[in-house]
């Protein structure tokens, strides 16, 4: 019983009924996926259509989400399994040899594109001319830095990530006498002069003035959440005043403790790195007579102390930087020209397409000769026969 | 027989020439040598080209064609673009301006009397404060979300200040020319007169001094002004002078010999740039693709032709001019390269001429093994629809535009963006030779088993080709984007589009091994390929994304749902029932 059933499974998992609807469905969420990016931004779509097992919809009939759609990642699983069934059911003949190829190449391009879903990391490095600089941010994580500023030629950073202070409660930052309280956590809101007559939870810092007005968070592209607190700061069993913290406030604000200064702010969550980039040049070229774009390079000195490296190294369009397991790529400017921005991608899995991209190719290459010598040869039999 | 074997060739030949004549450069106009003058090398849109490019686009634009008659005679767009430099007046009563849209006649007031909507920029003149105005509201809406009237008018400000900069690039149209403002360099009104002629220059003249960095040209206002505060005077200013002065007077001989003045100046100082204006100049009057679209045109017609009468004659004759055709293209090609320094492809318009190509040389190669003509009949008419397609796309102004710092990788253009390509051209050709199989099965009332299996192999062994080049071209594709933007794959809406082409010939290929197709569905299959194609190649321009304008982008929508929904109704006619396109016996009697 239990056999007819695991080999009926087998059959239909390594059947070509599978793979035809799989790939159909795949060709549909690709399309959706497309059209979605116009109201939701690439990364909204690709996460509601491609990352994710089932593909919800919203009704307003109906108060909870729908299921609509197997997600991208369901067909790919499937479209794996049957693609290793198929692979291992494949007759192990020289005939078969392209198909093979392809299908092991195939394998691992999935495989690549899983780990590049599960595990790469994007981050940004931005440099102003002649600043060094060793840490990358998140493009939209925040975080809220409690630095000990005290002694000038080093800073202790204490990082709170924006996960824990939404859960409002006290937060004792290890290696300071400081714990942190969070009286009203935003994630996204809006900051405005405090108008007369109004009260804020603030008592010290810039926040007294500040008015703050939650808003919905952004899912678009390139828009990035102002996410505000009202933190009460404890230490040495009394309150030193609640401050209003936001990546929407310039500057950070400081407080004294015990003879040491503190400062604290809400900022995008930095990885700080072992070595520092120091941008010595960048330059933005335009073809004569036109603003086209002809060129963007950074010229960065790479100091590594670890390593006992200090270097130059010139990144720019389609010359990336691989260093440490990241690769760095010119992305943006702005500031007049005058601050460079570098793309920072960590993905252990990076060199899985390019291992496909020669197999597939080479399959597809061998298995169509073979078929095309088949056919030449059948059509010379028919001609003599 | 042998008659017959020759004429292939003889119509092949005969093509050739005929393409090779439209290279030879014209006569003079009026005594003048207007088409030395458009070979005099220019710097524009970040690139040095003769003049003649600048005429011929400009023109394009403005007139949608590359030329026009007034007055009984024929202009070309080096004479025109002459008589708008040097004589406004002659240039501002030619009625070039193409208005096409019902609001914006009516804004300026034209009643329908004139049965062309052409109009001269006289005619234009007292409504240019209302154009301009309307067209100020109009951009400052992105050009996706503007109506039609706002992109009409947007469309046409741009022609209209395209016209207005050109009119003001060698002297200030209505001032009496550059040997006036040679002679009154240190005058009172001299400086702000200099000044607007460098604002509004079109392209810059001068070629760089010696010393001067390479890219260092200059236009006439950027050189009276450097000699209008005591920097040395150009040496090109004096012969720019007298062609002004004899092109104004009507003295033709004066005029020839100060070009030949000018060119050995130019020659002196930027030796290669007259010899690349020169090559760049016989691509444009050969108009290589124009003339490969007329011939590959012919090869169609020849072979349907074929099929009712003298199959054995007009079948060769039909391939010969399908070679001659590929001949062609694939000279234009060749001339792009070199004249640009990179890739076939390298914009929209290329990849229309570039797909073209594709489809020509596979049907030459499968017409070459099957000799039925079939593939002489597919690849000459797809060819043909794609060239229409590019030359459509070309009207929008330089077709060898600079390239974007993040494109500027030869490598990569060379790679992926030409394997792409081919597996465009592919999947239509494969798509072209389902619909002929499919109208056959529908007209031809005998049963031909032996065709019906040679257009079924065709097919599949073009579906296979397809795969592995649009394969291999979406991978490259990945492999480039994560060189320069550090992801693999990023589901943009480009890419999307490659892979919906490689999921659907996938998907052909499976569904005839797993037997769920025959022939018939394998070519319904493939139709539908000419759809995915399509939409992928231009539909992902629409969403939004695009680098063209919403002008054009609002025609090819409707153009690219006309053509789906043909291939949607043609899909239906292959998947007919078999009682709708088999003979029944004694039915016909």
């Amino acid at each position: 019983m239990i056999k007819t059933y695991a080999s009926r499974f087998w059959s239909l998992l390594k059947s070509f009924q599978v793979t035809i609807v799989m790939l159909a469905l795949l060709m549909c969420l690709v399309l959706l996926c497309t059209l979605a990016q116009v109201e939701m931004g690439t990364a909204g779509a690709v996460n509601a259509y491609m990352r994710s097992f089932i593909v919800w919809g919203d009704f307003s009939l109906v108060p909870f989400r729908v299921p609509i759609f197997p997600g991208g990642a369901l067909v790919g699983l499937i479209l794996a399994c049957n693609l290793m069934a198929k692979t291992l059911d494949m007759k192990r003949t020289w005939a078969k040899a392209g198909m093979w190829l392809v299908h092991l190449g195939l394998i691992i391009l999935f495989a690549g594109e899983f780990v590049a879903g599960m595990m790469q990391v994007d981050t940004n490095l931005s440099i102003e001319v002649g600043q060094t600089v060793n840490y990358v941010s998140s493009y939209k994580t925040m975080e809220l830095a409690l630095v000990d500023v005290t002694d000038p030629a080093y800073d202790d950073v204490h990082s709170i990530p924006e996960s824990l202070l939404s859960k409002n409660r006290p937060i004792p930052v290890p290696g300071t006498p400081v714990t942190l309280s969070v009286k009203k956590f935003f994630p996204n809101a809006e900051l405005a002069n405090l108008p007369a007559g109004q009260t804020s939870l603030a008592t010290a810092g810039v926040g007294p003035g500040v008015q703050v007005v939650e808003r919905p968070t952004a899912t678009a592209d390139g828009e990035v959440n102002q996410v505000s607190a009202f933190v009460e700061v404890l230490a040495g069993g009394r309150s030193l005043g609640v401050w209003l913290v936001s990546n929407a406030l310039g500057a950070p604000q400081g407080f004294v403790h015990e003879g040491r200064a503190y400062t604290l702010s809400m900022r995008l969550l930095r990885q700080y790195l072992p070595y520092a980039f120091t941008l010595k040049q960048f330059r933005h070229d335009v073809y004569p007579g036109t603003d086209i774009p002809k060129n963007f390079s950074s010229l960065v000195q790479v100091v590594n102390p670890s390593r006992k490296e200090s270097r130059e190294v010139l990144i720019f369009m389609n010359q990336p930087l691989r260093y440490e397991g990241k690769t760095f790529y010119q992305a943006s400017f702005g500031k007049n020209d005058t601050l460079s921005v570098l793309s920072v991608v960590e993905n252990p899995g990076w060199l899985l397409p390019y291992v496909s991209c020669v197999l597939v190719s080479l399959g597809l290459l061998v298995h169509f000769t073979i078929v095309l010598r088949r056919s030449l040869k059948r059509r010379q039999e028919k001609l003599e026969g | 027989m042998n008659f017959t074997k020759h004429l292939a060739w003889i119509a092949g030949g005969l093509a050739l020439l005929l393409a090779i004549t439209f290279a030879l450069p014209p006569g003079k106009a009026r005594g003048f040598d207007v088409a030395g003058y458009g070979n005099l090398p220019i710097l524009e849109g970040g690139r040095v080209k003769p003049l003649d490019s600048v005429a011929r686009n400009a023109l394009l634009v403005i007139h949608s064609r590359q030329g026009f008659r007034h007055e009984g005679r024929n202009i070309g767009p080096d004479e025109w673009v002459l008589d708008l430099m040097y004589r406004p007046q002659v240039a501002d009563a030619q009625q070039i301006f193409v208005i096409d849209d019902l609001e914006v006649l009516g804004l300026i007031g034209a009643k329908q009397t004139k049965n062309r909507n052409y109009f001269s920029f006289t005619e234009l003149g007292p409504h240019l404060d209302e154009i301009q105005k309307q067209a100020a509201n109009a951009q400052a809406v992105t050009p996706q979300k503007r109506t039609r009237f706002q992109s009409a008018i947007a469309n046409l400000f741009d022609r209209v200040f395209l016209y207005y900069r050109l009119r003001n690039t060698l002297q200030l149209a209505g001032s009496p020319g550059l040997g006036w403002e040679l002679q009154s360099l240190g005058g009172a009104d001299a400086a702000p007169r200099h000044a607007d002629l460098t604002q509004l220059a079109h392209f810059r003249i001068l070629p760089p001094l010696a010393g001067a960095p390479p890219e260092a040209w200059q236009s006439i206002g950027q050189a009276l002004t450097a000699a209008g505060t005591g920097g040395a005077l150009h040496p090109g200013l004096i012969p720019m002078a007298k062609l002004n002065a004899a092109y104004v007077a009507n003295n033709p001989a004066a005029f020839n010999a100060a070009l030949a003045e000018m060119k050995t100046l130019v020659n002196g100082l930027k030796p290669d740039a007259l010899g690349h204006a020169n090559r760049e100049v016989v691509y444009n009057r050969a108009q290589p693709f124009f003339a490969g679209m007329i011939i590959v045109l012919a090869a169609f017609l020849a072979v349907c032709v074929s099929w009712v009468w003298k199959p054995e004659l007009l079948r060769p004759t039909a391939f010969g001019l399908l070679f001659a055709g590929t001949i062609v293209q694939t000279l234009g090609l060749f001339f792009r390269i070199i004249l640009q320094g990179r890739p076939p492809v390298t914009n929209l318009y290329s990849s229309a001429v570039f797909v073209g190509w594709g489809i020509v040389v596979l049907g030459l190669i499968i017409e070459k093994m099957y000799r039925n003509g079939f593939g002489t009949a597919t690849a000459s008419l797809f060819g043909f629809a794609s060239l229409i397609v590019a030359q459509h796309l070309g009207e929008s102004g330089d077709t060898m535009e600079m390239m974007r710092a993040v494109l500027d990788s030869n490598f990569w253009l060379a790679t992926h963006v030409v394997t792409i390509t081919i597996g465009y051209s592919g999947t239509f050709l494969a798509g072209a030779i389902a619909i002929a199989y499919a109208l056959r099965k529908h007209i031809i009332t005998v049963p031909d088993p032996e065709t019906d299996r040679a257009l079924s192999d065709m097919a599949f062994g073009i579906i296979c080709f397809a795969l592995f080049f649009s394969f291999v071209g979406t991978v490259l594709g990945g492999i480039w984007a994560d060189q320069s933007w550090g992801r693999f794959w990023g589901w943009d809406p480009k890419e999307n589009g490659a892979l919906l082409i490689v999921l659907w010939n996938a998907i052909i290929l499976h569904a005839r091994l797993a037997g769920y197709v025959r022939d018939r569905g394998i070519m319904v299959m493939a139709i539908f390929g000419n759809v995915i194609t399509a939409l992928s190649w231009f539909g992902v321009n629409m969403l939004g994304v695009g680098l063209h304008s919403y002008g054009f982008m609002d025609q090819a929508f409707w153009a690219l749902l006309g053509f789906c929904s043909s291939q949607l109704v043609l899909m239906g006619i292959c998947w007919a029932p078999s009682r709708f396109w088999e003979p029944r016996p004694g039915a016909r009697a």
